[in-house]
C-alpha cells in the first residue's frame, strides 16, 4: 500500500461518513408513493419462513399500489438495548414489536404513535380480546395492535413420564404433583432432571414470579414488594427440597434463557414452567421430538403471569406512512389465512403449526376461525396440548411487575442461593429481598 | 513503498527567499493542525467528550428523546442503595487480587524459567502466547463447557484422578475463582512475554559478578533479576490493576452474576443499569464515575512510584 | 529499560534476541548448549555439571509437558468436541478421540452461526479500523513530532490521559455519543464508524509513533523543508519509508484490537447482519449443540490464529514496546 493513499483514504472516507449519515433519513410523504419499514422479517437461518415472509411483502404491496415495504431482520426482533438509542436516532422501523413487559414504559416515553383513529384499519381489531387491548390503550387512547397473548403453563415430556411409570395424559395439577412426579423422573438414572428451573440471569426471577402467582401470590401490591409470603416461601421451600432433598432438579445452575429450552430439547428433563411458545422452541429451534412434548396448565393454577407482544407505530411516521403500516400489520398479522396465519404455508414449510400459542382474539368469530385454522393444518400433536387449552380459561391473568428486571435480578440471589446452598435460609433471603426490592420500588 | 526521492525536485524548485520568520510559524502552525485535525475529532468526541458527558450524566435521567432532566445525587442514590452494590465492589477487588496473585506473580516465575531454557523456546513461547490471540469469547465459551458440572472435561478429570468433583461456576464458594481461572489462561501469555523481553535485557555480567560473591539462585533472583526488572514489575502492576478492574465478559457470559450475586462486578451492574434495567443511563454513568476515579487514584500512586523510582 | 522503544535499531536486536540462542560471541565445545545462550541466572558451568543437567532436562521436560497440558491440550478439547457427535460430547467418562470424527459439523456452524457474514464484517471492521487508525495516527504523530504546533504538549498529555482511563468505564456516555455525535447529529449505531473512529482515538499509538518519529533526526527534515518539499510529501516519501517497523506494531495492534473486542461492538452494532463474529457467537451460542458451539469456536480462533503465525515477530516486538506505556 502506498502511504499517500492513506490521507486520500482519510478524506475519503469522511467524506463517506457525512452523506451516509445525511441522506437516510428521507421520508417521501409527498406524491402518492409512501415506503415504511417494517420489522421481524424471520432471520436468515429461517430461510423458508422467510421467503414466506418476503412473498407476503410482495403480496401487500401488489394490494397496495404506491407503498414500498423494507423489511428489517434485527434478532432478537426487539432488543431493549438498543431500543431507545433507535428510537432517539431515527433507526426506528414504521412498524416495530414491543413485548408487553415494554408496553407502560414505551407509551408513557412516548415512544409510540397514537393510533386510535386508525383501529379501523385492522378489520379484526373488534375482535382482539378486551383486556388485552386495555394492555396498549391509556388514557383512552390506543398506542398498538396487539399481536400475540399467552399464559405461563407447565411444558412436560410425554415420553418421559410414560417412562417413569406416569401417565402423561394426567398431567401434575399441584405443585406436590410435580414434586412427586420429579422424582420418579429423576430416578430413571444419572442425567435425568425431573424439573428444570433457573437460577439466575434475571430469568431465575422471572420464574420465581410465575411460581408465586400460580400459587395466589402476589409480587408487588401498592408500591410495595408483597412476595415475602407464604406463597413465596412455599416456591422456594418446594424447589430447594426437590433440589437436595429428592436431587430432581439437577445440579447445574441454568442462567440463560434458551438453557433450560435446550435441556428440556435434549430429551432428559421432566417438567419446566413455560408458555406453548416453548414447545414451538423446543421443537423447532433445538430438534426436540414434536411427538414427546405437551403442555399442561400451571400447577396449582391461581393465576398465571401472561406474556405477549403488540406492534406500535413509529412516532415520527407521517399520516400516510401511519395509514401504510397500520394496512400491513392488517395484512400480515390479522387476517385469518393470510400472512403469519396461512397455516396451510407454515405447515408445508415445517414450522410447528398446532401449539395454541396465542388466543389474543379469544372466543370472537376470528379467535374461533383461527383455532380451527389451526387444528386443521396442524403438524404437531394438538390433543397433547388440550390439557393447557382447558385449563387456561379458568386462570386469572397476571401482568409483569413495575421495575420487573430489576425485582427480578434480587429475586436471582434467592433462587440461585437454593439452586445451589443446601443450608439456603429461605426466611432470611426472603426478607432480604424484600428489603432490596422496596428500596428499588420506592424510587419513581 | 518509496524511497527518498528528493534529487530530481532540486532542479525543479528554485530556492526562494525564506519568508519571515513569523509567517513562517504560522504557516507551520496551521500545516501541523491541519495534519492533527483528524485525530483531534476523534479524541474531541468518542474520547474526551465521553469522559465529561459521563460526569454530567452521572447528575442526570435521560431516555434519550427528551432533553435530559438534572436529578442531583439522585443516581449516586440509587447504585448506593442497590443491593447488589456493595457486593460488587468486594467481587471487584476480590477478583483484582486473585487474578494479581494468578496473573502477574505466576508469568514472573514462569518467565525466570523460560530464560534459563536453552530448548524449545520458541515453542513455549507460542503456546503460552496462543490463548491471549484467540477472541476472548472463544475462552470464554470453551471454559463454560469445561466448567459444566457433568460432562465438562474440569470434572471429569477431577473425577479421573479420583478427586471430589467441583460445582464451579455453581456454587458461590467457587464462581468467582473459577472466573479469575478463565481472565488468567487468557491473558497469562503477555506477561510472560513482557517479562521475558525484560529479563533478556539484564546484563549477563551482573549475575558474574553476583556469582563471583557467592550469590545462590535465589540470591541472584533477589539481588540481581528483581531490581533489574523492578520499573517493569511495578508497571505492570497496575496495568494489571486497571485491567482486572474492568471485567465484564466473565460473568456476562458465565455467571449472569450469580449464583447469589457472588460474581457480580462493577462493570456488569453498570451494563445492567445502562441495558437491561430499561435503560438507566444516569445510574450506569454514577457507577462508571466512580470506577474512573479509583481507577485514576491507582494510576496517580503508579506515577508516584515511578518517578520514585527514576 | 524505559528507553528500550522499538527505535529502528531497536526493533532489529529485539528480533535477534527473540531467537532462541545467539551463537558467536563464545567458541562451541562439547556440551555447547549449556552455553550458546546470554548470561542469566544460572550460569553454563553449573548447568554442566551432572546434576545441573538432571535438573535442567528434568525441568525442562515437566515444563514443556506442563504447557502442553494447560495451553494446547484445551485447543485440542476444543477441536475434537467439536467433532463429537451429540451423545459422545455428553458421555461421561469423555473419549478421548472422537469415535467417528464429523467434519460436517464445521459446515453446519458456519451456516447455523452465519459465520460467512460474521467474519466478513469483522474482517471489513479489521481492516478499515486499521486504514482510518493509521491514516489519522501517523498525521497525528508527525504534526506533534516534526511540526510541533503550538499547545502540542498540551494534546499530547490529553491523549495519554486518556490511557488511564479504559473504554469500560465510559461506556455508558460513549455509547450516547455514538448514537447522536454532538454537533454533527450523527448516528452511527450499524455503522462501522462506531468501531473506526473510537478505534482511531488510541493515544498510545500516537505515542509510540511520535516517539519513533522523534528519532529520525530533523536533519533530514529540514534539508528537505529548504527544498521546498511540501510536508506531506516529507511524511509520506522520507518519514514512512524509515517507520515501517513502528507501523507494523501498530498495524497489528489495531487488527488485533478490533478482532478481539467484545463489550464496544455489543452494545454498538446489534444488527444482526452487521455483527462482529466474537457478538455473533455469543448471541447464538445458547440456540445451538455444544459440538455446534465448538465447532464455531474453532473456525473464529482461526483467522487469529493465522495472523499470529505470520506477525509473530511484530506481534512480540508490540508487546515489549506495549510494556513500556508509562
Amino acid at each position: 500500500m502506498k502511504p499517500r493513499n492513506l490521507a486520500i483514504l482519510l478524506t475519503t472516507g469522511l467524506a463517506l461518513t457525512a452523506t451516509a449519515c445525511g441522506g437516510d433519513s428521507k421520508s417521501s410523504d409527498a406524491g402518492g408513493d409512501v415506503s415504511i419499514t417494517v420489522a421481524c422479517q424471520p432471520a436468515k437461518t429461517a430461510p423458508k419462513t422467510r421467503k414466506a415472509w418476503d412473498d407476503d411483502v410482495a403480496a401487500f404491496e401488489k394490494a397496495h399500489p404506491g407503498v414500498k415495504v423494507k423489511s428489517t431482520d434485527q434478532q432478537p426482533c426487539f432488543d431493549p438495548k438498543t431500543f431507545a438509542a433507535k428510537l432517539a436516532g431515527g433507526q426506528m422501523e414504521t412498524v416495530f414489536m414491543v413485548p408487553v413487559t415494554n408496553y407502560a414504559d414505551v407509551i408513557a416515553k412516548r415512544q409510540a404513535k397514537d393510533i386510535t383513529g386508525q383501529t379501523g384499519l385492522v378489520k379484526n381489531f373488534g375482535d382482539i380480546k378486551q383486556d388485552v387491548r386495555d394492555m396498549v390503550t391509556k388514557d383512552g387512547k390506543v398506542y398498538g395492535v396487539p399481536n400475540v397473548s399467552y399464559s405461563v403453563g407447565l411444558v412436560y415430556n410425554r415420553a418421559l413420564f410414560t417412562k417413569a411409570g406416569l401417565d402423561p395424559d394426567a398431567p401434575p395439577k399441584t405443585w406436590d404433583e410435580v414434586r412427586a412426579a420429579a422424582k420418579k423422573i429423576a430416578g430413571l438414572g444419572a442425567g435425568y432432571v425431573g424439573y428444570g428451573e433457573y437460577g439466575g440471569g434475571n430469568v431465575g426471577g422471572w420464574h420465581f414470579a410465575q411460581s408465586v402467582f400460580s400459587r395466589g401470590g402476589e409480587m408487588v401490591v401498592d408500591g410495595k414488594a408483597a412476595f415475602n409470603s407464604p406463597e413465596g416461601k412455599a416456591v422456594l421451600q418446594n424447589l430447594h427440597d426437590m433440589r437436595w432433598e429428592d436431587k430432581s432438579t439437577g445440579s447445574k445452575v441454568l442462567i440463560g434463557w434458551e438453557t433450560l429450552m435446550q435441556q428440556m430439547a435434549a430429551g432428559k428433563t421432566g417438567m419446566m414452567l413455560g408458555a406453548p411458545d416453548v414447545v414451538t422452541d423446543v421443537v423447532q429451534k433445538f430438534q426436540g421430538k414434536a411427538a414427546d412434548y405437551g403442555i399442561t396448565g400451571i400447577p396449582d393454577g391461581k393465576a398465571s403471569l401472561t406474556g405477549g407482544e403488540a406492534y406500535m407505530i413509529n412516532p415520527k411516521a407521517s399520516a400516510a406512512q401511519t395509514k401504510a403500516a397500520m394496512q400491513w400489520i392488517d395484512f400480515e398479522f390479522n387476517t385469518p389465512g393470510k400472512g403469519r396465519f396461512d397455516f396451510a404455508r407454515g405447515k408445508a414449510n415445517g414450522e410447528a403449526v398446532g401449539v395454541p400459542n396465542n388466543d389474543y382474539m379469544g372466543d370472537s368469530a376470528t379467535g374461533k376461525t383461527l383455532a380451527e385454522d389451526r387444528k386443521k393444518n396442524a403438524a404437531l400433536p394438538v390433543e397433547n396440548y388440550e390439557p393447557y387449552v382447558e385449563s387456561a380459561t379458568g386462570v386469572a391473568l397476571k401482568l409483569e411487575p413495575e421495575k420487573a428486571q430489576e425485582l427480578y435480578a434480587v429475586l436471582d440471589v434467592a433462587m440461585s442461593a437454593v439452586l445451589t446452598r443446601e443450608n439456603a435460609d429461605i426466611d432470611k433471603l426472603l426478607s432480604d429481598a424484600e428489603s432490596k426490592a422496596n428500596s428499588i420500588l420506592a424510587k419513581s | 513503498m518509496e524511497t527518498l526521492t528528493m534529487e530530481p525536485k532540486r532542479q525543479l524548485a528554485p530556492r526562494r527567499r525564506p519568508p519571515s520568520k513569523r509567517r513562517r510559524a504560522v504557516r507551520r502552525n496551521l500545516t501541523a493542525y491541519g495534519f492533527l485535525c483528524a485525530a483531534l475529532f476523534c479524541f474531541a468526541m468518542f474520547a474526551w467528550w465521553p469522559i465529561i458527558r459521563e460526569v454530567v450524566l452521572s447528575f442526570q435521567q435521560t431516555n434519550l428523546v427528551d432533553p435530559p432532566t438534572w436529578v442531583g445525587l439522585d443516581n449516586f442514590r440509587t447504585v448506593v442503595d442497590d443491593p447488589a452494590f456493595g457486593q460488587a465492589w468486594r467481587n471487584t477487588l476480590a477478583f483484582t487480587l486473585l487474578a494479581l496473585l494468578c496473573g502477574y506473580v505466576v508469568p514472573f516465575a514462569v518467565a525466570i524459567v523460560l530464560n534459563e531454557l536453552r530448548h524449545a523456546r520458541g515453542y513455549l513461547r507460542f503456546v503460552v502466547y496462543l490463548p491471549v490471540m484467540l477472541p476472548p469469547i472463544v475462552s470464554v465459551l470453551l471454559f463454560r463447557w469445561f466448567y459444566d458440572p457433568g460432562p465438562g472435561l474440569f470434572n471429569q478429570v477431577l473425577d479421573f484422578v479420583g478427586l471430589p468433583t467441583l460445582a464451579w461456576l455453581d456454587s458461590t464458594d467457587t464462581a468467582l475463582i473459577s472466573l479469575v481461572i478463565v481472565a488468567t489462561w487468557m491473558n497469562l501469555g503477555s506477561g510472560v512475554l513482557i517479562y521475558l523481553a525484560a529479563l533478556q535485557n539484564i546484563p549477563g555480567d551482573l549475575y558474574e559478578a553476583a556469582e563471583l560473591d557467592g550469590a545462590g539462585i535465589l540470591k541472584r533472583i533477589r539481588h540481581v533479576t528483581i531490581p533489574q526488572t523492578r520499573l517493569i514489575l511495578l508497571l505492570m502492576l497496575m496495568l494489571q490493576i486497571v485491567a482486572t478492574m474492568q471485567v465484564f465478559i466473565e460473568p456476562y457470559m458465565l455467571t449472569g452474576g450469580g449464583p447469589e450475586n457472588a460474581t457480580v462486578t462493577v462493570a456488569y451492574l453498570m451494563y445492567q443499569y445502562a441495558f437491561v434495567y430499561g435503560g438507566n443511563y444516569g445510574a450506569g454513568s454514577a457507577l462508571g464515575l466512580m470506577l474512573m476515579v479509583v481507577l485514576l487514584a491507582v494510576a496517580a500512586v503508579q506515577l508516584r512510584l515511578t518517578r520514585e523510582e527514576k | 529499560m524505559v528507553n528500550t522503544t522499538t527505535r529502528p535499531e531497536e526493533a532489529t536486536k529485539t528480533g535477534a534476541a527473540a531467537r532462541p540462542a545467539r551463537r558467536g560471541d563464545r567458541k562451541k565445545r562439547r556440551g555447547g548448549w549449556a552455553d550458546g545462550h546470554s548470561r542469566t541466572i544460572v550460569s553454563p558451568l553449573e548447568l554442566r555439571s551432572r546434576w545441573g543437567r538432571k535438573i535442567y532436562w528434568t525441568l525442562l521436560t515437566a515444563i514443556v509437558i506442563v504447557f502442553t497440558l494447560v495451553f494446547v491440550f484445551p485447543l485440542y478439547w476444543m477441536v475434537t468436541g467439536a467433532m463429537k457427535t451429540g451423545e459422545e460430547i455428553a458421555q461421561m467418562p469423555p473419549t478421548l478421540f472422537p469415535k467417528s470424527p464429523d467434519f460436517g459439523v464445521f459446515a453446519d456452524a458456519w451456516e447455523l452461526f452465519d459465520i460467512g457474514t460474521l467474519l466478513r464484517n469483522t474482517v471489513f471492521y479489521a481492516v478499515g479500523a486499521w486504514l482510518f487508525a493509521l491514516a489519522v495516527d501517523v498525521s497525528a504523530a508527525y504534526a506533534l513530532s516534526k511540526l510541533r504546533p503550538m499547545l502540542g504538549n498540551v494534546i499530547m498529555a490529553g491523549m495519554l490521559a486518556t490511557l488511564m482511563i479504559p473504554p469500560i468505564v465510559v461506556m455508558i456516555p460513549a455509547y450516547i455519543t455514538v448514537t447522536d455525535v454532538p454537533i454533527l447529529g450523527w448516528h452511527l449505531l450499524n455503522s462501522p464508524w462506531a468501531i473506526w473512529f473510537p478505534v482511531a482515538a488510541n493515544g498510545f499509538n500516537i505515542f509510540l509513533l511520535k516517539r519513533f518519529f522523534d528519532s529520525i533526526p530533523d536533519e533530514i527534515l529540514e534539508a528537505a523543508e529548504i527544498d521546498g518539499v511540501p510536508p506531506w510529501r516529507v511524511l509520506v516519501s522520507i518519514v514512512l519509508p524509515i517507520s515501517r517497523p513502528i507501523l507494523g506494531v501498530v498495524s497489528i495492534f489495531t487488527v488485533v484490537l478490533v478482532f478481539k473486542d467484545f463489550v464496544w461492538p455489543l452494545l454498538v452494532l446489534p444488527d444482526s447482519e452487521k455483527m462482529t463474529i466474537s457478538v455473533g457467537l455469543s448471541q447464538t451460542a445458547g440456540a445451538v449443540t455444544q459440538n455446534q458451539i465448538m465447532a464455531g469456536l474453532v473456525i473464529a480462533s482461526v483467522p487469529m490464529i493465522i495472523v499470529f503465525f505470520f506477525f509473530q515477530r511484530s506481534i512480540m516486538a508490540g508487546l515489549t514496546a506495549g510494556s513500556l506505556k508509562g
